[in-house]
């Protein structure tokens, strides 16, 4: 016990030192924050000022509800647009004068309702420098329907005061039933499933491989034949798996606390661009945490003794490469099935899936965080999962005490299972 | 007075699908004593090293250890530096003998003391800080020995202990080892290197196709074989020494010539063939065969 806690140790902190940890670790949520501050900022910036347009009619008679209908606020509560002019049917000359202006910048826009706009015939124009930064269409396509469909109900004979009001739609709001009663649903749920999913996917790919390039190093540089003359090689394999992982959880800590920092100051700081701003709510139960955290660990360690197997298998990194595709392929393939869970998570095809070991990790934890399951289901999947992974780390634990003394020509299927019978 | 065994195995063998590594093999290793594991290469002798070591399990026989049952810890009373030499390339020097050191159960505090001290004696103070990967080849060779023996281990196997190191660090290699000895432990010794075996050797088991083709205190086999060899120093090109039916092989070192005689052969025939030629002789002596012809014999007859 003494030495595999030795070997774990060994292993967490020449992981944990190393230079790439420290700006994995570091980088990363540094980098996330740049690019969400660039985010806030520009999103803050491109409408921080009032637009000074003019109103074209073509059509003739919209220029004045069109202007009324630009209405549209900044999220500083200034007015978005300011009509410094509307020209009824302008001369050309007229209509290049105002191009100038946009050009020469005295001038915003021109926003232009041409002839035939009442009848649905043609579509309106907004003309400026910088099409790209102007994201406040809605409000501009609002204003011209809104102008040309009170002109179609008055051509009608019907006289409308507000036609905002009259056309105003009825919101459907998605609500979801679970155990815990009924919640209205933004699509928080969806969200946290595929970051879920995300992260277990990486978090197998990454820690696996990594397992696996431990082993090899180990073979490589030699090394092994004074650990397995030292330590029993389960308690190598373990120590080496358990290491790796406890790599994995400091680095989330991390990024954990960090989040949280971010989601505590980070408001504050987006509310000084933006006020009102605020981060949509995370609602996770904590039965949910719980058999994510299950599910999570039978996978790590279903995936990393796999990949560390394969690493005892090989003599370098290239033929690992070629030996460790079936196993990523799993992992791929449990998140290419994201989908059948996604468009129903209790169909049967869901249900089977989800209790596939190879798959439970990722598509059973999107289940539960869809649509919490019946118990059992959970219950048997993680049965499943807990005997397999048992099944596996025996298994490689077989192919890791031969294989880490064998180089050269990697083994055949044939040779696997003799390997399988060494004492 | 017969002494205790530090390794006794017996009627060993171990299979690998087809092959056989190592077939019914039985030695007994007194202990106090520096015993010879020799043999030619793919003879079984790293397999058998690696059973005493419990890397591996005979699939037959068993193996004892200083009288004690063999099971996994027996392993902290065994000192191994293996032919194949392997560190931590990216950990330093010092962390690497620690944790190594500490694997063989020697606490933290005692582990680092004992770094130091040994670093001390091979020199390498100036280099605990450094990673493994930035010492030269002999360098590392010596951090390897030190592995071996930081936990002052009962049984010492060596595999090749003086390859890739200069006079002064084999000398040192060599006095720790005997020192070692001294104090009570027993050196399992593999080498190609005859002359060392002569010269350090009690006793000796030459395998050959897994299989023992000669055992014993080697005192007591070249006795065996008694004096049938002429070691001349002579000047002129030696041409004297082809004599038929006195001589049965010649072996050149340059200045010194080896003559095996033919059974029942006067070795003063081959003075009067040189006196007849009027060569010079300056050196003449009559010695037990080296062990080098000894192995030659075993191993190169059976593969005939």
């Amino acid at each position: 016990m003494r030495k595999l806690w030795l070997v774990i140790k060994r292993e967490y902190l020449t992981r944990v030192r190393t230079k790439a940890f420290i700006v994995g670790t570091i980088a990363l949520p540094l980098f996330s924050i740049g690019i969400l501050a660039i985010q806030i900022y520009t999103a803050t910036r491109q409408t921080d000022h009032t637009l000074k347009v003019a109103v074209v009619d073509d059509a003739g008679g919209l220029a004045d509800a069109v202007a009324k209908g630009l209405n549209g606020k900044l999220p500083n509560g200034q007015p978005a647009f300011q009509v410094v002019q509307t020209l009824e049917r302008p001369a050309a000359s007229e209509l290049d004068d105002l191009r100038t202006q946009v050009q020469n910048g005295r001038l915003d826009a021109f926003l232009v309702v041409p002839e035939g706009a009442t009848e649905g015939k043609a579509g309106a124009e907004f003309h400026t420098t910088n099409p790209g930064e102007i994201t406040i269409t809605d409000s501009i396509d609002r204003a011209v329907s809104d102008a040309v469909i009170a002109q179609r109900l008055h051509d009608r004979g019907v006289n409308v005061q507000d036609v905002g009001q009259l056309v105003k739609s009825v919101e459907v709001k998605l609500m979801k039933v679970s155990a815990q009663g009924e919640t209205e649903e933004k699509g928080q749920t969806f969200i946290t499933a595929i970051i879920v999913g995300m992260i277990l996917y990486i978090t197998l790919i990454v820690y696996g491989v990594t397992t696996m390039r431990s082993v090899i190093e180990e073979k490589s540089s030699r090394v092994m034949e004074i650990l397995v003359a030292s330590v029993r090689p389960l308690h190598l394999l373990l120590g080496k798996i358990l290491g790796v992982a406890a790599v994995g959880l400091t680095q989330y800590a991390i990024w954990v606390v960090l989040a949280g920092l971010v989601s505590a100051y980070g408001v504050t700081a987006a509310a000084m661009f933006r006020p009102g701003a605020s981060l949509p709510p995370i609602h996770m139960p904590w039965a949910v945490l719980a058999s994510m955290m299950a599910f999570f660990l039978c996978g790590y360690f279903l995936y990393s003794s796999l990949y560390a197997a394969i690493g005892a298998m090989c003599s370098n990194d290239q033929e690992a490469q070629q030996l460790q595709t079936p196993v990523t392929l799993l992992i791929v393939a449990g998140f290419l099935l994201f989908n059948i869970i996604l468009h129903d998570p209790n169909s049967t095809p869901s249900v089977v899936l989800s209790m596939i070991p190879f798959f439970a990790p990722i598509l059973m934890v999107l289940r539960i965080s869809m649509q919490t399951p019946p118990l059992w289901q959970i219950a048997l999947s993680i049965a499943i999962s807990i005997l397999t992974t048992a099944g596996i780390v025996y298994f490689s634990a077989r192919v890791y005490r031969v294989g880490v003394l064998m180089y050269g020509k990697r083994p055949s299927l044939v040779e696997l299972a003799r390997w399988l019978k060494y004492t | 007075m017969e002494k205790r065994a530090a390794v006794a195995l017996s009627g060993v063998s171990k299979r690998f699908d087809t092959l056989t590594a190592v077939s019914n093999l039985s030695l007994r290793i007194a202990e106090g004593s520096v015993f010879g594991l020799l043999g030619p290469n793919g003879a079984g002798k790293t397999t058998t090293l690696r059973m005493i070591l419990r890397i591996m399990l005979p699939d037959e026989g068993s193996i004892e250890m200083l009288g004690r049952p063999h099971d996994s810890s027996a392993q902290d009373l065994i000192g191994y530096l293996p032919e194949e030499r392997g560190l931590y390339t990216r950990m330093k020097v010092r962390e690497v003998l620690v944790f190594l050191a500490a694997l063989k159960g020697l606490s933290e505090t005692e582990a680092r003391r004992r770094v130091d001290e040994w670093l001390e004696r091979f020199e390498l103070t100036s280099w605990a800080d450094r990673k493994v990967l930035d010492l030269s080849k002999g360098m590392q060779q010596k951090v390897q020995f030190i592995v071996a023996v930081i936990h002052r281990p009962p049984l010492l196997i060596l595999d090749e202990p003086f390859t890739g190191l200069d006079p002064v660090n084999a000398a040192l290699v060599k006095d720790i080892m005997l020192d070692l000895r001294q104090k009570g432990a027993t050196v399992i010794l593999s080498t190609h290197r005859m002359e060392q075996v002569e010269m350090m050797c009690d006793s000796i088991c030459l395998i050959n196709k897994g299989e023992s083709v000669l055992q014993g205190e080697l005192a007591a086999i070249k006795r065996s074989y008694g004096k049938n060899t002429v070691r001349i120093e002579s000047a002129g090109d030696g041409d004297f020494l082809n004599l038929p039916g006195v001589v049965q092989s010649l072996n050149h070192f340059g200045a010194v010539t080896e003559a095996k005689l033919v059974p029942g052969a006067d070795p003063q025939e081959i003075l009067k063939a040189a006196l007849a030629r009027g060569v010079r002789i300056n050196h003449f002596e009559l010695v037990e065969p080296p062990l080098n012809d000894i192995f030659i014999e075993k191993v190169g007859g059976a593969h005939a």
